[in-house]
């Protein structure tokens, strides 16, 4: 049997299933999902597909009928539950299926919170279509909502939830928000946007059980034995790949992803993962590391294609990642580095202004908000690594792109 | 289906694909849905990725929504020549108005 079995109908499987098509791979490509629904963005599930902005359709990564079209078996409902890497085959709900390369692409699932009362009525977490409806149809019904967890996916979620009328408080146990994932100022600004919006946060506190009577979530108790009132609650503290097929069948693991080189093959020849299940030591990271985004998914995808093609592209794509919340468009390049230097690009009174950072003159990252035109810049010059001027850089009526020392 | 435009997409080599599409969904959306290739849309209409990129005809014209600050930011860095008539498609609403237009796909989104 000669297939590619691609377990995850994910962005990165789907990518893959494409990509292998596009690439000239003539065998059958077999993509397993466990869900019920046609593969589908999950960035918008948060935003425009809870605000009432999308349907269902409209989220689709493609069209139903592009499966058939281009030969690949689509398999829903139909989730792996074990793999044989010595017999090449993988083993699903349905029945047993033969590969000569296995694409894992199982994603990562949200990080639960073992709590009593976890797991009530009103109690939420949002990865997928499904959470999604149910988080959706939970709003209709609630009138205070608290979120567990000041990352994206939270943050995201108020924006959203303030907006349809809830109450909206946010708990983050760090002391400010973000804290791995953006510079102090930033956080700091998209805070106060929250703040100005009506959503109120608390700090540092520590939850230690969800309150429920009759089966339906009526609160939250913190660790100082306070109990906060809400109908809803969203879990949103953070993702975990989905490594356990891998595991199964021995693969390395790194930073709690599958350990993937540049052409997202495991530590075994043949069978590939990819996405946000996937561990990688990037070009911009010192360490091997997780990326859960879209770009991430979509290169990583690309790279194993070609590889199985018997080309060589590995992946070298400066890592990228965006979100939305209110009018705000916060657009992220690069990996930050430990030491790096810290520039602000135009005034936060104004509603847009990018943080960079640079390791000696080089930039390494670069977070914006609502200037596209900076984030853009950055990603090419993360890329090429030009010497930066850094006064230029920091004057915001500059293009990006001309902040840049004369080549000597 | 009832209601629905009538909207064309042409390769740079010629070749033409004819599409029905419900108001109110992106241009994008209306490629993807039909399978349209060279629309990558990546990022699935977030106005980041720069990947949907068209070339609108005549039809279009006096009828699209003014480009926002973030398209044309995003246009300056698309893949392909940005021309005077270039858009991101995720940004164009289907309405009776787009009626037989024509969005000409570039050779590449990358």
């Amino acid at each position: 049997m000669s297939a590619a079995v691609i377990i995850g109908a994910s962005h990165a499987g789907v990518q893959a299933a494409a990509s292998l098509r596009q690439a000239g791979w003539q065998e059958p490509v077999i993509l397993l999902s466990a869900e019920k629904d046609y593969p589908y963005h999950r960035p918008p599930l948060s935003k425009g597909y809870l605000a009432g902005e999308k349907d269902e359709e409209q989220l689709l990564l493609r069209a139903p009928d592009f499966y058939r079209e281009q030969g690949i078996e689509l398999r829903l409902e139909d989730p792996a539950t074990s793999i044989d890497p010595v017999a090449r085959k993988v083993v699903t709900r349905s029945g047993s299926f033969g590969f000569e390369k296995l694409l894992i692409a199982t994603g990562s699932k949200a990080r639960p919170l073992p709590l009593p009362g976890a797991g009530a009525q009103g109690t939420f977490t949002l990865r997928s279509m499904m959470d999604a409806r149910a988080l959706r149809d939970g709003m209709r019904q609630a009138s205070a909502a608290i979120i567990i967890g000041g990352g994206f996916i939270g943050l995201e979620f108020a924006s959203t939830a303030i907006r349809h009328g809830l109450d909206v408080t946010v708990l983050e146990a760090q002391p400010r928000l973000l804290s791995r994932s953006l510079p102090a100022a930033l956080a700091d600004f998209i805070r106060d946007r929250h703040v100005s919006s009506g959503v109120r946060f608390r700090f540092g506190d520590q939850v230690a059980a969800f309150e429920v009577s009759g089966g339906r979530v009526t609160g939250v108790r913190l660790g100082d034995g306070q109990v906060l009132a809400a109908d809803l609650v969203l879990v949103g503290v953070g993702g975990e790949a989905e490594t356990a097929l891998a595991q199964s069948i021995g693969l390395d693991l790194a930073a709690g992803g599958i350990h993937v080189d540049g052409h997202g093959q495991t530590s075994r020849p043949g069978i590939y993962a990819l996405g946000d299940t996937a561990a990688f030591h990037n070009a911009y990271a010192t360490a091997p590391m997780r990326l859960e985004s879209v770009q991430n998914a979509v290169d990583q995808a690309k790279s194993a294609a070609t590889h199985i093609m018997g080309g060589n592209a590995p992946l070298v794509a400066v890592p990228w990642f965006w979100t939305d919340q209110y009018d705000l468009k916060v657009q992220m390049a690069g990996l930050a580095r430990p030491g790096c230097t810290e520039i602000v690009r135009g005034d936060p009174a104004d509603g847009a202004f990018s943080v960079l950072q640079l390791e000696g003159d080089r930039l390494v990252a670069s977070y914006t908000v609502n200037r596209a035109a900076d984030h853009m810049a950055s990603r090419r010059l993360i890329s090429e690594a030009p010497a930066v001027n850094v006064a230029l850089a920091s004057d915001a009526s500059v293009p990006l792109l001309r902040a840049v020392k004369a080549a000597a | 289906m009832s209601g629905s435009i009538t909207i064309r997409f042409r390769k740079e080599s010629g070749q033409q694909i004819e599409v029905q599409a419900r108001p109110g969904i992106s241009v994008m959306e209306a490629a993807v849905m039909n399978n349209v290739s060279g629309i990558e849309a990546e990022c699935g209409g977030a106005c980041i990725c720069a990947t949907c990129h068209v070339y609108c005809d005549q039809v279009t014209e006096g009828v699209l929504p003014e480009m926002s600050g973030e398209e044309d930011d995003m246009l300056d860095m698309a893949s392909a020549e940005r021309r005077a008539t270039s858009r991101l498609s995720c940004q164009l609403r289907v309405s009776d108005k787009l009626e037989n237009a024509v969005f000409v796909i570039p050779e590449n989104q990358f």
